[in-house]
């Protein structure tokens, strides 16, 4: 080969490795900019004042009289809606019975449903017992878009069969023409923002409250908290047993067989599908041992715990045999036994090193799903005490998200609630670790002196 | 001297012990330790009781239903009465998203991995790391809700534009060099100066065009494509070669840094460029280290829950054709999770245990992949230690 | 060389407590008070890793009080010999003893032997300065704090006392709370020998201790040795053969693990026995 075609040849090999790094980066940044992006709006919107009332209702927030005053403004200018659905409900009374009448109506009661999800219970509705519809649209851009589903009909054109059908919209005022509601469309668009008072709000209480009515208002306190809770309670029961396991491996284990069974028996627990770990819990820790009487954050904790084992005795081992050996020599040369030459000398020196290790496997633990499906995790639940969690189960980020986005029957509605869950959870881990490289960082700082 | 000694010269102070204390002091180190090697055990002991609480829910399966029908059969309808459990393409789903991320990962890992050891200064190592460690660290569940809300629908509305764009962007390049390489190989064997020039010039020329139209054609093609559903397997093999991908260049690296700079040094010192130093050197060294991060890439993959669930599309049939790509597929870890919430109704029905055999299924090939990847680490190593 | 009446004595002392060699006292002005006995004796004494025997049958005697210093070429088994004189060569799970080193009058790889309780009493200062990454106190402390002692006035007591034998007091005296690693090599260097005073041993093991330092430091050492001697049993490992000649009283010559020549270091370097001494002291091979 040419040496020209050679050269180009090697820098297309560098261009291929640098590339595929970017790519990795890049990804990265797929990932995460549009979970930060649209995540952020879970406590950033502007909220209407059906937000506010909530707010003053559900938790005391907010101030009453303010709020009054809103409602009275806002009301005048509902009032106007209203008494146009009514002129229209009266004149619909007076018609025809026939085809004509039947289509308004069915019509009609779309319209219905969707000036109650801007503004709440219409005049004449019963008090709805579930809270989402006791409420309008809390969020600004849901009304939006409620507003332009209550200004178009959504229809689908099929008319060319070899493609996809396409959407079209056709204005419902066109529908009601030459009745009383007709004028509802206008008044609607232009009088919106008076209806609901958009403010650009902080809504702090997203991480800080209770889920109302299955996510549909209110916060993911309790999901924050039973992450928690699992993640600090596999640590409590993990992060021992791996450290003194390091210690056994590093400073006391022969070099015979039954290690090399040992050793390999840790990497065989690292590679175990994390949802075997699920049926491990399920069928050991709550059929056969009974730890608890069903789903338990104690169970959940225990999976997870056996789950982040090998990494954390990885890590402490790492840690533990990256300390220079001339300590353990100074030591044992003063007259140390071995037992505290390991405490007083060894296991100070390894400590920043085995807390990285131990802050990379509390995020893994906060983030794991799989294990906790069978063993703690429920969808709905409410935020639970200390005391609780020998027997009952909790929600945590990781389920909830899976649960919020694929099973719940209102799924596109409270996007922005998986959103902000995504969002939490994903900085808890990515905090702990940015904290743990930034203290492996000093650490090698620490050692080149 | 008349300071004060430490103990002021008593008997502990002596080297030599009595038998008494001897005796005690043994006992104590043996307990002592054997509270480490016990802990130490723990982990043998769970991996041991892992086996076997999962065989032993996954055997009466076995019993009931035999080995025929669960992995011959592509009936799957555990909640019928009695029940069908023909797991076969659900175990052709796991094999074909594992396989699918294998084809992503793998290259992009072990070229990330080369860069990594070999081009890169060690300035911009510092902070390629991180970031690998950062894929490495997202929970699953955010893979998953980031493949099933923001990436599946972009895949059903633009998959065409999407495929072909990705098809001119990755292809491109490599169908331009391969035009070069091959068009001076082609003329190689003329080293009649200025007509080998002449020559080469009209290969190049003829092939690049011929290259244009193939990449045209083929994007073309794409372009037309209409993907039906955005959770589909060519979903779910994207974001699993993400997660996969960290493991991968992570254990490759170690594998090329432990080849040794001498090895480098000797193939550079005989004129080789830094691609053929690798290619032919370093790589052929770093081989078996760089087959066990695969091995450990694709357990990962195979292994991995939440995203299969999320953006699957979880309909238990085998694509047609068998490597339809844009089909919706079911895994096994998908599949052990979603039927449980039903299945534990009625613990001891095989509904229950077939759960558990596929489990078994999957904690058997982790074990052997495991057990596979870590012989060929320790043979490397004692490759490279001239043992 | 004529024995004198003290030496005989000693000799006398030493034929008793199993001593295998006449023993040479150096000369008046140089001798230390009650020194001079043996104080630790090899007998056949080998070292093994695996089938490996890095020091083979060595037969001496090191005597109290004095400094003595062991040369020989890389790999000849000198380290060997000096950290198999604590046990630290228990730390390498191959290797092993035969014969018989005696320590005190008692077998230092005896049954019963402690050889947690043997460290304390031979003290050893290692090739590299390794003061713990604590304060300058608690390195020092660290010793008597392990073997039980907690009032604080006497650790401070202790401290101060070593740091002074060791000629350090004065430069660290007003940072006693800051680490250790700060301070120069040379200075860590003595505050490691100041550590190993502070456990209060009867033999103190130096490893070539000045083998990373600069010569100023180097110097600083040597003075310290000078001032120790007379007070501990000192043995220096070294590669420097000036050193060997400028602080020891006695010398050890080893070669591929025999003990080729032991003698008053002046005769040693003056008038060596062996042809292989002679052609390393005189540089032919290093």
């Amino acid at each position: 080969m040419d040496l020209g075609t050679r050269k180009i040849l090697d820098r297309s090999f560098t261009a291929v490795g640098v590339t595929s790094i970017l790519l990795m980066a890049m990804a990265l940044l797929v990932v995460i900019v549009p979970i930060f992006s649209n995540g952020i709006g879970a406590i950033f919107f502007k909220g209407t004042i059906e937000h506010r009332k909530l707010q003053y209702n559900e938790f005391r927030k907010g101030n009453p009289d303010v709020l009054q005053q809103q409602i009275t403004e806002t009301d005048s200018y509902r009032n106007n809606a209203f008494s146009i659905v009514e002129a229209f409900e009266a004149e619909m009374e007076g018609m025809e019975p026939g085809e004509k009448k039947k289509e308004y109506a069915s019509q009609y009661t779309s319209v219905r449903k969707i000036l109650a999800h801007l503004l709440g219970p219409l005049p004449g509705d019963m008090e709805p017992i579930l809270l989402r519809y006791q409420y309008g649209a809390t969020r600004w851009e849901k009304a939006e878009e409620a507003l332009h589903e209550l200004m178009f009909v959504t229809k689908w054109d099929y008319s060319d069969p070899t493609k996809m059908a396409t959407q079209y919209f056709v204005p419902r005022a066109d529908e009601f023409a030459g009745t009383a509601l007709a004028d509802l469309f206008p008044y609607m668009e232009n009088n919106l923002e008076k209806m609901l008072l958009p403010e650009q709000t902080f809504y702090w209480g997203f991480i800080t409250e209770r889920s109302l009515d299955a996510h549909i208002f209110g916060g993911i306190w309790a999901e924050i908290q039973g992450t928690f809770f699992l993640a600090v309670g596999a640590m409590l029961f993990a992060f021992p047993l791996g450290v003194i396991a390091a210690i056994y491996f590093t400073e006391y284990a022969k070099d015979n067989f039954f290690t090399s069974i040992l050793r390999s028996a840790n990497s065989t627990l690292a590679g175990v599908p994390s949802i075997v770990f699920g049926l491990f819990g399920l069928a050991f820790f709550i059929n056969t041992m009974k730890v608890s009487e069903s789903k338990s954050v104690l169970a959940g904790s225990l999976t997870l715990a056996i789950m982040i084992l090998p990494t954390i005795i990885r890590a402490a081992e790492e840690a533990i045999l990256a300390v220079p050996k001339t300590y353990k020599e100074a030591s044992l040369g003063l007259g140390s036994t071995k037992w505290r030459t390991i405490v007083t000398v060894i296991l100070p020196a390894a400590l920043p090193g085995i807390i990285t290790g131990g802050i990379i496997s509390l995020g893994r633990a906060a983030g794991e799903t799989a294990p906790i499906i069978f063993t703690a995790a429920v969808s709905v639940g409410a935020t639970i005490g200390l005391a609780d969690v020998f027997n009952s189960p909790t929600p945590a980020l990781s389920w909830n998200i899976y649960n919020l986005a694929s099973e719940h029957e209102a799924a596109n509605e409270i996007r922005h609630v998986q959103y902000g869950m995504v969002l939490a959870l994903i900085s808890i881990v990515l905090l702990l670790n940015l904290s743990a490289i930034l203290l492996r960082a000093r650490i090698s700082q620490k050692l080149k002196g | 001297m008349a300071e004060a000694t430490l103990d002021g010269g008593k008997k502990s102070d002596a080297f030599v012990l009595t038998p008494e204390k001897l005796r005690r002091q043994r006992i104590a180190r043996f307990f002592g330790e054997g509270f480490l090697l016990l802990v130490a055990s723990f982990v043998a002991i769970v991996v041991l009781f892992i086996f076997y609480f999962v065989a032993v829910d996954a055997i009466p399966f076995f019993q009931q239903r035999g080995f025929v029908e669960f992995f011959s059969s592509t009936n799957w309808y555990p909640a019928d009465e009695p029940g069908e459990f023909g797991a076969l393409a659900i175990i052709y789903g796991s094999g074909m998203v594992t396989i699918g991320s294998a084809l992503i990962a793998v290259p992009l890992g072990i070229s990330a991995a080369i860069c990594l050891s070999d081009v890169l200064p060690f300035s911009i190592r510092q902070y390629a790391k991180p970031v690998i460690e950062m894929l490495a660290a997202i929970p699953s569940v955010a893979y998953g809700f980031f493949a099933l809300v923001i990436f599946a629908p972009l895949l059903q509305n633009y998959g065409g534009p999407i495929l072909m764009w990705a098809w001119w962007l990755i292809a491109g390049p490599f169908v331009i060099l391969a035009v070069i390489v091959v068009s001076d190989l082609l003329t190689s064997g003329d080293k009649g100066g200025a007509n080998r020039e002449t020559m080469r010039f009209i290969v190049t020329a003829v092939l690049g065009v011929l290259a244009v139209l193939f990449l045209y054609w083929v994007g073309k093609t794409l372009n037309a494509i209409q993907i039906l559903s955005g959770t589909n397997a060519l979903n779910v093999s994207l974001i699993l070669s993400f997660m996969a991908l960290p493991t991968i260049v992570s254990v490759s690296e170690d594998s090329l840094q432990a080849v040794g700079r001498e090895l480098r040094e000797g193939s550079y010192a005989l004129g080789a460029t830094r691609a053929e130093t690798i290619v032919k050197t370093v790589l052929p060294a770093a081989s078996s280290g760089i087959l066990a991060a695969v091995i450990l890439g694709i357990m990962r993959a195979i292994g991995e829950t939440m995203v299969v669930w999320m953006a699957s599309g979880n309909s238990s049939h085998i694509p047609d054709p068998w490597y339809n790509y844009l089909d919706s597929i079911r895994t096994l870890t998908a599949t052990i999770a979603g039927d449980m919430g039903e299945a534990d109704q009625v613990t001891g029905s095989a509904r229950y245990h077939v759960l558990f055999a596929m489990g078994l299924l999957l904690l058997v090939f982790s074990f052997i992949s495991n057990l596979v990847s870590e012989r060929i680490v320790v043979r490397q190593r004692k490759i490279l230690a001239g043992e | 060389m004529q024995m004198t009446a003290e030496e005989r004595e000693v000799n006398k002392v030493a034929a008793k407590s199993g001593a295998n060699r006449e023993i040479f006292l150096p000369p008046e002005r140089e001798r230390v008070k009650d020194g001079g006995k043996p104080h630790v004796s090899a007998k056949n004494f080998s070292i093994f890793y695996g089938n490996f025997e890095a020091v083979k049958k060595v037969n001496a005697d090191i005597l109290s009080k004095y400094v003595t210093a062991i040369i020989g070429p890389s790999g000849c088994g000198k380290s060997t010999f000096l950290r198999a004189i604590n046990r630290m060569n228990d730390l390498i799970p191959s290797c092993y003893t035969t014969g018989t080193l005696m320590f005190d009058g008692e077998d230092v790889y005896g049954r019963y032997t402690d050889e947690v309780q043997l460290r304390k009493k031979i003290g050893m200062v290692f090739q590299k300065p390794n003061p713990f990454p604590k304060s300058i106190f608690d390195n020092i402390a660290y010793g008597p704090r392990l073997h039980g002692v907690k009032d604080k006035k006497m650790l401070e007591e202790v401290v101060e006392k070593s740091l002074r034998k060791a000629a350090l007091w004065d430069e660290v005296k007003d940072r006693l709370d800051r680490n250790a690693l700060g301070l120069s090599g040379g200075q860590q260097q003595r505050l490691c020998v100041a550590r190993t005073l502070a456990v209060e041993p009867e033999i103190l093991l130096l490893d070539e201790p000045t083998s990373a330092l600069d010569p100023k430091a180097t110097a600083k050492i040597e003075d310290l040795i000078e001032e120790l001697r007379g007070s501990y049993t000192i043995l220096i490992v070294t590669h420097n053969m000036q050193q060997a000649s400028r602080v020891s009283d006695y010398t050890m010559f080893y070669y591929e693990g025999d003990l080729v020549e032991y003698a008053p270091t002046k005769q040693l370097f003056t008038n060596p026995r062996d042809q292989v001494t002679e052609d390393y002291i005189t540089g032919r091979f290093s």
